[in-house]
């Protein structure tokens, strides 16, 4: 086994700056030339890796809950991935379910978003008491829409309900609601066990 | 950069030294640990360079094949300068395989599997737990990592996407990879 230590390790910034492709040619040259001698730096460099991986793993599956952009919705189209897309329009509902062959359900909440500052999005599940509230969602301003692509996991766990989502416009003056929707959620066939 | 301790009995470099001073024989053994150290740093950088894992593994195989081969032949006169030997060799080989110019067939030939390196091993990461962590992080710094990594965005795109500066999509992605090394169990940043 390799002597793990290290007299001048890589801070974890750059090495997570050179798996990004984040610096110049000289200093990612630096890099690799230390990692390749060192067995401590280029375990450092998998675990960086891994998080990567793991990022783009759980992203492509559809496992975490995101806010995404139209981009990110065509690209899905273009890669053959599997999308059920809902469009909601303030005040709007939506009946809405998730089948077995989806890969991701977008809902694309249409907003009146020219000259806001910040947005934060509001969500309660009929089954709760609560609210939870995301604080400065991104969010690009002429494309006057919100696109949110929940985890997929958890929409096939969700029992019928209904969801309602509010858009607050923040900013120093303070909050308003530019938009309010509500998703009626329905279990798809395919997706029960029994 | 100084690293590694050079006095470690069983460093890098003493191993580089033993399958030079072994030929025209072969230090079996020093081949064999030397290709079970170098052989995942070599991948991490393939990864780096050509992006998917059956091209890192590509060079991986054919990179430790010419440094056993150099080694052996006496190219290497500072074993301690084994680092920059083999990423010299690396970032050739990355030339080379870009360019279709592979010399693998005749290396197989000449090595067979004898000196074929095994699979590295990869970090088990709990996906469970990193979903966990991602969940915990701000709307904002999620959507930076996961579209960053979904198809590595640069953050030129991103920042266009998402109607932010460079240095912000940096910055966020940055703190977003700290918190989730920490919250995954890692160091304190």
């Amino acid at each position: 086994m390799t002597d793990p230590s290290c007299t001048a390790p890589i801070p974890w910034d750059t090495l997570f700056a050179y798996w990004l492709g984040e610096l110049e040619p000289d200093s990612a040259e630096q890099v690799e030339e230390h990692y390749l001698g060192c067995a401590q730096c280029s375990q450092r460099l998998e675990q960086a890796a891994a998080l990567a991986r793991g990022i783009r793993d759980l992203a492509r599956r559809s496992s975490v809950n995101m806010v995404v952009d139209d981009g990110f919705v065509s690209r899905l189209r273009e890669e053959g991935r599997q999308v059920r897309e809902y469009r909601l329009t303030p005040n709007g509902s939506v009946n809405c379910t998730v089948t077995a062959e989806d890969d991701f359900v977008v809902g694309r909440l249409e907003a009146p978003l020219t000259g806001v500052q910040r947005i934060d999005m509001v969500t309660r599940f009929s089954f709760t008491d609560a609210d939870q509230r995301q604080e400065d969602i991104p969010f690009v301003a002429d494309s006057g829409v919100v696109v949110v692509s929940p985890s997929i996991d958890a929409l096939r766990a969700m029992p019928a309900s209904s969801l309602r989502v509010q858009l607050l416009a923040v900013d120093n003056q303070g909050e308003r609601i530019i938009g309010e929707y509500t998703f009626n959620h329905t279990p798809h066939p395919s997706t029960l066990s029994d | 950069m100084p690293h590694s301790d050079p006095d470690s009995p069983a460093d890098d470099a003493t191993l580089a030294r033993r399958v030079g001073q072994a030929a025209p024989a072969c230090d079996r053994d020093a081949e064999a640990e030397l290709c079970r150290r170098l052989a995942p740093r070599v991948r991490l950088y393939g990864l780096r360079h050509l992006g998917n894992e059956a091209a890192a593994a590509d060079l991986m195989q054919q990179v430790m094949m010419m440094t056993i081969e150099r080694l052996r032949a006496g190219a290497l006169r500072e074993p301690e300068r084994l680092a920059s030997f083999v990423f010299g060799i690396c970032r050739m080989v990355v030339l080379d395989l870009r360019r279709g110019h592979v010399r693998r067939e005749r290396l197989l030939e000449t090595y067979g599997d004898a000196l074929t390196p095994p699979e590295p091993p990869t970090p088990n990461l709990d996906q469970a737990r990193l979903a966990h962590c991602l969940e915990s992080l701000t709307e904002r710094v999620r959507t930076v990592l996961l579209l960053t990594f979904y198809d590595d965005m640069p953050a030129e795109q991103l920042a266009r996407e998402l109607a932010m500066s460079q240095a912000n999509v940096r910055v966020i992605r940055h703190r977003g990879l700290e918190r989730l090394r920490a919250c995954m169990g890692g160091e304190a940043p």
